[in-house]
């Protein structure tokens, strides 16, 4: 079962990658959603060997709903009602992005040395992708202008924190209801983000954060 | 049972959001009332946990869960009669939220497990995020998006921070529940370099939305967009849910023997956060943006008392009491005065003792109570880090401490002024004028701080002792 673990935190050190130089809106949608499966599906594939309680499965199969489903479709119903399709002038360009995203891999390799002196046991690609995906998630949302890219960026933080959370802990400490409850905050964050992004495009006729600095001193 | 005082409001604000507005506000203010009696009745004993692993009454939770309590009775009243003056569309999202935003404040004072306090916190969060859009105006909107963007990635980062620790006891070969009093018993075998890390994240995540400088920048602009009731409720009572996360973790620090890696840091963002806010204060022209800053202020010198510890740790959660009555006290006078001279600009605020008789006093004795002069509660407390910092052998820090206060207390003293002498204007007239219905609940408010100067309830005593022993504070030092 290690391949399939290893191919599918490719797939999402990959899927970040691809983020940073995309520009249409509509593809990172798409990325959140395969991104949102592959790590819903994670601790299940670590957790192959010994079999999966129902409340287990319970998790993992409304983790997939919200994660793999609802959040991109909230987010697509958001883009629906938009003028716009692409991110036209970020801060940093897109292959400036890429080469920050690639120099990201770099420190989290680096980083996730430490972990393994203490902890042999995790698998060396986890915290690597864990780390790129949480940086990622913050470079997307420092360095892009829509609000929806930077929900995105959010998104994206979330899924890194969580990988580290899959990474160095055990199932044991870890209470099924406690788990849904952190999803359920994530969902209704993302139906708020929802909600604003939709004032902000009706009072604006845009979605660029640019437009929100009239608070400042 | 204590989860009461959770379910309740939660289950009334989610109602509310569906009721048409009459009977909402009714609802608000039944609902603050019972959540009162029944802090009560937990503080007398009564009701004792359903779910001890996840809520429990842990010592600074009750003293959080009483001021939030006790400010929200306040608040509801003066917030159905406050939103009669506005005109607001969809009153009912307003009311329910103010219910929901009661109701995960409790759950993350009486929070017991890490990740349920988490949980809370970040419910919190979306609970107040639609208070803040109330008014639905361009600035809201900019103030919503910043506060709720800007605190949850700083609340997902604490996530990772908790995510750290119970990697500390993993590492540990400990299998134990993540409680806080859990991990309180077996601090001292935790792994060190795994806690630290996982501290610095929680510092800088509950930081974020404690209002800490340098990650407070959504906090002026949430707290001067929201409508008076609500930006009295985020500065008096939310900030000190997040403190108390970080508090908690302080102290297993402590009892793992890094109290002065944690202590240090607090100093540090303690003192960072009255330096801004201090600068920020001193030509700020906007009253509400100044009583935020002041926010920003008083949390450092809690952050600050806490970090120097001893006779400090008595000062700053006598620090927190006081600070939340007053400041919920003047945002709520401060939405008395910006219904009458309809603007949030102190240069339009003239001849307040004429025409606004019972605000201006209200107003003008908050100003002084939250600028720490004597005999106001704040200035005891700032006295009590003050001797702790000396005490603790810190005596620069002590010097800094001082001259920061003195620049904050510059800057607050001359914007308050301005605004409750002001001249400028002569032909000024009032829009809507003052009620009593709105001049009571400060009223109370500021009289319940300056009641607690000169006579602390023995079981508030206690309890503030019982939750500083632990990490070596006591009134004596």
């Amino acid at each position: 079962m290690s391949a399939g673990i290893e191919i599918s935190l490719a797939i999402i050190l990959l899927s970040v990658l691809f983020s940073l130089s995309s520009s249409r809106l509509m593809t990172l949608i798409k990325l959140m959603a395969l991104q949102g499966a592959l790590v819903s599906l994670l601790p299940v594939l670590l957790n192959s060997a010994n079999k999966l309680p129902p409340g287990g499965i319970a998790l993992f199969l409304i983790m997939l709903l919200i994660k793999a489903i609802l959040i991109p479709a909230l987010l697509y119903f958001a883009l629906t009602r938009m003028a716009i399709r692409r991110e036209v002038e970020p801060l940093i360009g897109y292959h400036a992005s890429v080469v920050v995203g690639l120099g990201l891999i770099l420190l989290a390799t680096y980083l996730s040395r430490y972990l393994q002196y203490s902890a042999p046991g995790v698998l060396a690609l986890m915290p690597i992708t864990a780390i790129t995906a949480l940086g990622g998630g913050l470079f997307l949302m420092m360095s892009r202008t829509k609000a929806l890219t930077q929900v995105i960026g959010y998104l994206m933080l979330d899924n890194g924190i969580y990988l580290m959370g899959t990474a160095l802990i055990k199932r044991t400490h870890s209470h099924y209801l406690v788990e849904l409850g952190v999803l359920l905050d994530l969902l209704v964050a993302v139906m708020i983000m929802g909600i604003i992004l939709n004032n902000i495009n009706r009072a604006f006729d845009d979605v660029d954060t640019l437009d929100l600095e009239q608070l400042k001193d | 049972m204590l989860e009461s005082t959770i379910l309740l409001p939660l289950m009334i604000g989610l109602l509310a959001l569906f009721l048409p507005p009459r009977f909402g506000r009714v609802l608000l203010v039944a609902t603050a009332g019972a959540h009162l009696l029944l802090t009560f009745m937990i503080w007398l004993g009564t009701p004792q946990p359903l779910f001890p692993d996840f809520f429990n009454k842990a010592n600074p939770g009750m003293l959080v869960v009483l001021v939030t309590s006790f400010i929200f009775a306040c608040a509801a009243p003066y917030a159905v009669f406050y939103m009669k003056e506005q005109k607001i569309r969809k009153e009912r999202i307003f009311l329910g939220c103010m219910l929901l935003f009661l109701g995960t404040m409790s759950m993350a004072a009486l929070a017991e497990n890490l990740v349920v306090f988490w949980i809370a916190i970040e419910a919190t969060t979306l609970a107040s995020a639609p208070l803040i859009f109330v008014h639905r105006s361009k600035q809201a909107l900019e103030a919503t998006w910043k506060y709720v963007l800007i605190c949850s990635v700083g609340i997902a980062l604490a996530l990772l921070g908790f995510f750290f620790i119970t990697f500390s006891m993993e590492q540990a070969g400990l299998n134990q529940s993540l409680t806080f009093s859990t991990l309180n018993r077996i601090a001292p075998q935790l792994d060190k370099l795994w806690l630290k890390t996982g501290f610095i994240f929680v510092c800088i995540g509950f930081g974020t939305k404690m209002g800490l400088a340098p990650m407070h920048t959504w906090l002026p602009d949430a707290h001067s967009e929201a409508p008076s009731p609500a930006s009295g409720l985020l500065s008096g009572a939310l900030l000190n849910c997040a403190f108390l996360g970080i508090y908690k973790v302080h102290t297993i620090m402590a009892l793992a023997g890094l109290g002065m890696f944690s202590s240090n840091l607090l100093i540090s963002f303690g003192l960072f956060s009255i330096l801004v806010a201090g600068i920020f204060i001193l030509n700020q022209p906007d009253y509400k943006r100044m009583l935020a800053y002041s926010s920003i202020e008083n949390m450092g010198i809690i952050a600050l008392g806490v970090g120097i510890g001893g006779m400090g740790l008595f000062g700053a959660m006598l620090h927190l009491i006081h600070h939340s009555l007053l400041k919920t006290s003047l945002f709520l006078s401060a939405g008395n005065i910006m219904l009458a001279f309809g603007s949030k600009l102190i240069s339009q605020c003239s001849h307040m003792p004429r025409l606004l008789p019972k605000t201006f006093g209200c107003f003008f004795v908050g100003c002084l109570g939250i600028a720490g002069l004597p005999p106001f509660g704040l200035f005891l407390s700032e006295v009590l880090i003050l001797f702790g910092a000396f005490q603790q052998g810190r005596p620069v820090i002590a010097i800094l401490f001082v001259l920061l206060l003195i620049l904050v207390i510059a800057g607050f003293s001359r914007g308050a002024l301005a605004m409750s002498f002001g001249q400028a204007n002569d032909q000024a007239t009032i829009l809507i004028r003052e009620q009593t219905s709105r001049v009571l609940p400060p009223l109370a408010l500021l009289l319940a701080s300056i009641m607690l100067c000169f006579w602390l309830p023995e079981p508030l005593r206690q309890t503030i002792s019982d939750s500083i022993i632990i990490l070596g504070g006591s009134i004596h030092g």
